[in-house]
């Protein structure tokens, strides 16, 4: 999959931009360079329709001269010494941060379970017997039940970085997804269902999204009439659910520069409780296979394990280098320094600060599916949203639509609905009582969180 | 290794290109030999800078370029794809990519059907759409110029947080080669300003964001009016603050050219995309031809409105864009189609095929699409006969779910309508539907039509594009 001289080849390429850097007697600089590597096949109408492979990458120079930084990024190592001078005389008009450096090279330990050498040896036919076996394992679960769209792929990254503060930090990771939409289309009534999983490990079985996916298909189908209207009641968040929900707001909220910026509806609240009493966050980058893990962050610190919300007290925060100096030169807080949570979307953007592995767990015992619906009494189960994204980071308000979503009460599933509207406040939601299920399961990209019964401030409009 | 070829030094006039013809067109007929039936290779290099601003001051500025290419091959009825940013490894590959769409074929049943293209017209050309002023010319010092004029007037008042400001501009430049002798080149550009402003009072906290941009060069920015535009997401930042929970309910809704446009995207444009309606994951499947919506309803894709965000001179399968009919009043007329899907269905190719960049393949994509104007003269019009509804304004974005036909779409803000006029603020209104009911209950259309601010769509690969109309009622909508 990626040629065996892909790493030495990056290194190649850097040790030349390093060099040219130094030619041009740049202060500090740090050079990225990744090359990826993939296959990916697309599954559409209950059949295999594309398969895929290619790669791409490129290097991105940051560059910082008395606190003021600039960034440029290429696919050429040819065309290095335009790129280092943009960045070059980005930085000479960009404002000073008193206190801003590049990090120097402190140590690390490895983190595991990023990379699985099987992967390597993973080629496209490899993949097509995958997909074969989803596409008779979904027939198998339900005869009715298509696969009509998602698709499964490996691949492989190698990544360099290298500074002028002596960080020369390099490596291969892996990578391997799927992700079905399953739907049931019969007496001309449609319902599906879309789930996916990801791992930094090759997926050797059939995972559980895809039975999950043919579950919730065959759940929501003959839907009942609730004529209640809009109603303030308890919601069963499946993981999968609450997921891109709370991908959207949460991340957002913990990072250090909006926190101190006034920009977070968590700031201002520090040593304060703003998640119910037995709830914690942790950013975890360091997790063992973790898709978001790595022994560095995006500009060479050492990553860790955070706390962020320690038994619903808000004692963290997120910080990378640049954003810290900032924010203390501004005088907007007192003291901060990178807590390893640089992240880049690839060569072409210099790192920002975000969240790695964000893990919500409880101090209470964890509780069953059928425990939470007794506690729930009369409620909604939601297992999907649609609109997650224009969810307001800033306030935590969303108004969402479900076509996912099954009626309780009494504590029993009573019938699935065709469609609700979801509204409510995820900082106010997670801060009232809060029950998590025993099934820690990744959603929403790197968010690990169970299902969740939240028993106040959401609103469910039925249609 | 990620090495491409050495750009060409004037991109318009095409006298060098990335592409070696020669080695591009063996490896096109050597696909043929190893048995594809069609092969095309697509470049795009996109030369492109980023700017933001956070509180007037520089936060970040960021130029770059990508070449990407993208192989596609037919062999036995299905696609093999290869996509790299190591151009000169292209005539390497061709025989592993038909290998891989055989490898395809061969999963297929009996009653599948293969797939096939329709006939396109062949053409070798070059087609540039040239900005007033070149966006690659264009100073950062001159950018900044800009973004302080968009911050200058978004921040003065004591509860404005924060501003973040945006700039981003790209020339895009596009090689295609196909196995049937289409050789064509083309490029354009697209320049676009943002700003998010943030107001605060005690603990409440909100954002408004806004937009302005399209196809065009720095002429399209020097033609905004950028102290009115930071002016207005100041003053709704701050309307915000004291905006009310919205009512939730089926209710009359009027929505704004944003928030029209965002509809007609989600609602209509999404389930139209050909590609899906074949794969069985669109509630049209079988409705050409049939009544879906409300008399007054026609709606158009046109990535050929120069200056929207969607348009383009070519599509990413070689084919010239033009206008496409979806609705001619409420009746179903055509669906956004590529080759393939229009082979399927037996229809004229309507050049929607898009693709994100040189490294992914053209999917069925919406442009530019509208609502076409109606009868009523203005929003006064539209109101004076609701009791209770809501009038929304702006988007935060929406999603569809095709198959379903369900569809949901966010506001940046809206207010109440009571007895035929505008009250009190609202916040966080989202509107959720069903297309094949929705569209029966537009009721009123305002008569001027035009595309709103810019957008991007997300299907896999994300694109930008145009959407707009003119101010729309809804007699009934679940408002939430």
């Amino acid at each position: 999959m990626l040629p065996d001289d892909a790493l030495d080849r990056l290194i190649e390429g850097s040790k030349k931009v390093a060099e040219l850097c130094r030619e041009n007697k740049v202060k500090q600089w740090e050079i990225i360079a990744t090359q990826s590597y993939g296959h990916q096949l697309d599954i559409e109408a209950g059949k295999i329709s594309l398969a895929a492979g290619g790669g791409d990458g490129g290097y991105g120079i940051r560059v910082v001269e008395d606190g003021k930084f600039g960034y440029a990024y290429l696919v050429d190592v040819k065309s290095a010494e335009n790129a280092i001078q943009q960045a070059l005389s980005i930085a000479r008009i960009s404002p000073s941060i008193k206190g801003f450096d590049l990090p120097s090279n402190q140590e690390t330990k490895e983190v595991k379970g990023l990379f699985d050498k099987r992967i390597l040896s993973v080629g496209p036919e490899d993949l097509l017997k995958q997909a074969d076996s989803i596409l008779d394992e979904v027939k198998s679960l339900d005869k009715r039940a298509v696969v009509t769209g998602g698709g499964l792929g490996v691949s492989a990254t190698a990544g360099v970085l290298t500074s002028s503060e002596g960080i020369e930090h390099h490596g291969i990771t892996t990578s391997h997804g799927i992700g079905v939409q399953v739907s049931i289309d019969e007496n001309e009534q449609l319902t599906s269902s879309w789930q996916g999983e990801s791992s930094k490990q090759l997926i050797d079985e059939i995972p559980n999204c895809v039975a999950n996916s043919v579950e919730w298909a065959q759940k929501t189908r003959d839907p009942i009439k609730v004529d209640n209207g809009a109603e303030d009641l308890p919601v069963l968040m499946t993981s999968e659910g609450l997921g891109s929900l709370f991908s959207t707001v949460i991340p957002s909220a913990i990072r250090g520069e909006r926190l101190s910026r006034m920009e977070s509806f968590w700031s201002g609240k520090q040593g304060e409780n703003v998640m119910a009493k037995d709830l914690s966050l942790i950013d975890n980058a360091i997790m063992e296979g973790g898709i978001s893990s790595s022994s560095r962050d995006a500009e060479g610190v050492p990553t860790r394990r955070q706390i962020v919300v320690d038994s619903g007290k808000l004692v963290g925060s997120l910080w990378s280098t640049r954003d810290s100096a900032k924010l203390v030169a501004e005088g907007k807080i007192e003291h901060a320094t990178s807590t390893g949570s640089a992240s880049r979307r690839g060569h072409q953007s210099p790192p920002v600060t975000s969240c790695s592995n964000l893990e919500l767990i409880s101090s209470s015992k964890s509780s069953s599916m059928d425990e939470l619906l007794q506690r729930m009494d009369s409620g909604y189960i939601v297992n999907s949203v649609m609109g997650a994204h224009t969810a307001n980071p800033t306030s935590g308000d969303f108004s969402v639509t479900t076509s996912s979503i099954l009626r309780v009460e009494d504590g029993e599933v009573i019938g699935a609905i065709k469609q609700a509207g979801l509204s409510g406040n995820m900082a106010k939601a997670l801060s009232r009582d809060v029950f998590l299920g025993d099934d820690i399961r990744v959603s929403g990209g790197s968010m690990h969180i169970p299902d969740i019964l939240l028993m106040q401030a959401l609103r469910v409009n039925p249609i | 290794m990620v090495l491409a070829a050495s750009p060409g030094d004037d991109i318009f006039n095409n006298a060098r290109r990335y592409l070696e013809e020669d080695k591009i067109r063996s490896a096109l007929q050597n696909a043929t030999d190893f048995g594809a039936s069609y092969a095309e290779v697509r470049l795009v290099s996109v030369t492109d800078s980023s700017v933001a601003t956070r509180d007037g001051q520089l936060e970040r500025a960021i130029p770059g370029q990508e070449v990407g290419a993208t192989m596609r091959v037919l062999a036995d009825g299905a696609w093999g794809v290869h996509s790299t940013t190591d151009i000169e490894s292209i005539p390497s590959q061709v025989e592993s990519t038909v290998r891989l769409a055989k490898a395809v074929a061969q999963r297929r049943s009996s009653k599948d059907k293969p797939v096939s293209l329709a006939e396109v017209p062949i053409i070798e050309d070059s087609v540039h759409w040239r900005p007033e002023k070149d966006v690659r010319e264009t100073e950062l010092s001159e950018k900044l110029e800009h973004l302080k004029v968009l911050y200058e007037n978004s921040k003065e008042d004591k509860k404005i947080a924060s501003v973040i400001c945006g700039w981003h501009d790209e020339h895009i430049h596009t090689e295609f080669m196909s196995s049937e002798g289409m050789n064509r080149v083309w490029s354009f550009q697209r320049s676009l300003i943002n700003a998010t402003v943030t107001a605060r009072d005690g603990s409440d906290v909100v954002s408004y964001r806004t937009r302005h941009g399209g196809e065009g060069g720095l002429e399209l920015i020097e033609q905004c009016d950028l102290a009115e535009l930071g002016n207005y997401a100041k003053t709704s930042a701050i309307r915000l603050l004291k905006a009310e929970r919205s009512p939730s309910g089926k209710l009359p809704l009027v929505a704004d050219r944003d928030l029209t446009g965002v509809y007609i995207h989600e609602a209509l444009g999404h389930p139209c995309e050909a590609d899906l309606v074949a794969a069985g994951d669109s509630c049209l499947d079988g409705k050409l031809g049939q009544k879906i919506g409300n008399d007054i309803v026609t709606v158009v894709d046109d990535p050929t409105i120069r200056g929207g965000y969607g348009a383009h001179p070519i599509d990413d399968e070689g084919l010239d864009t033009k206008e496409k009919c979806l609705i001619k009043n409420g009746i179903l007329t055509d669906y956004l189609n590529h080759r393939e899907s229009a082979h399927h269905f037996g229809i004229e190719p309507n050049a929607g095929a898009r693709a994100q960049d040189g490294l992914h393949h053209p999917l069925v994509r919406m442009s530019n699409t509208l609502i076409m104007g109606g009868t009523h003269n203005d929003l006064d019009e539209l109101i004076e006969d609701i009791d209770y509804g809501v009038y929304a304004c702006g988007s935060r974005g929406g999603q569809v779910d095709t198959g379903r036909g369900s569809f949901q779409f966010a506001a940046q803000e809206a207010w109440l309508i009571e007895n035929g006029s505008i009250t009190t603020p609202l916040k966080d209104v989202s509107v959720s539907g069903l297309t094949l009911q929705i569209l029966k209950d537009v009721d009123g259309l305002t008569t001027d039509s035009r595309l709103a601010a810019p957008g991007f769509c997300g299907k896999g690969q994300t694109v930008p594009v145009g959407d707009g109309g003119p101010i729309m009622r809804i007699k009934e909508a679940l408002v939430g």
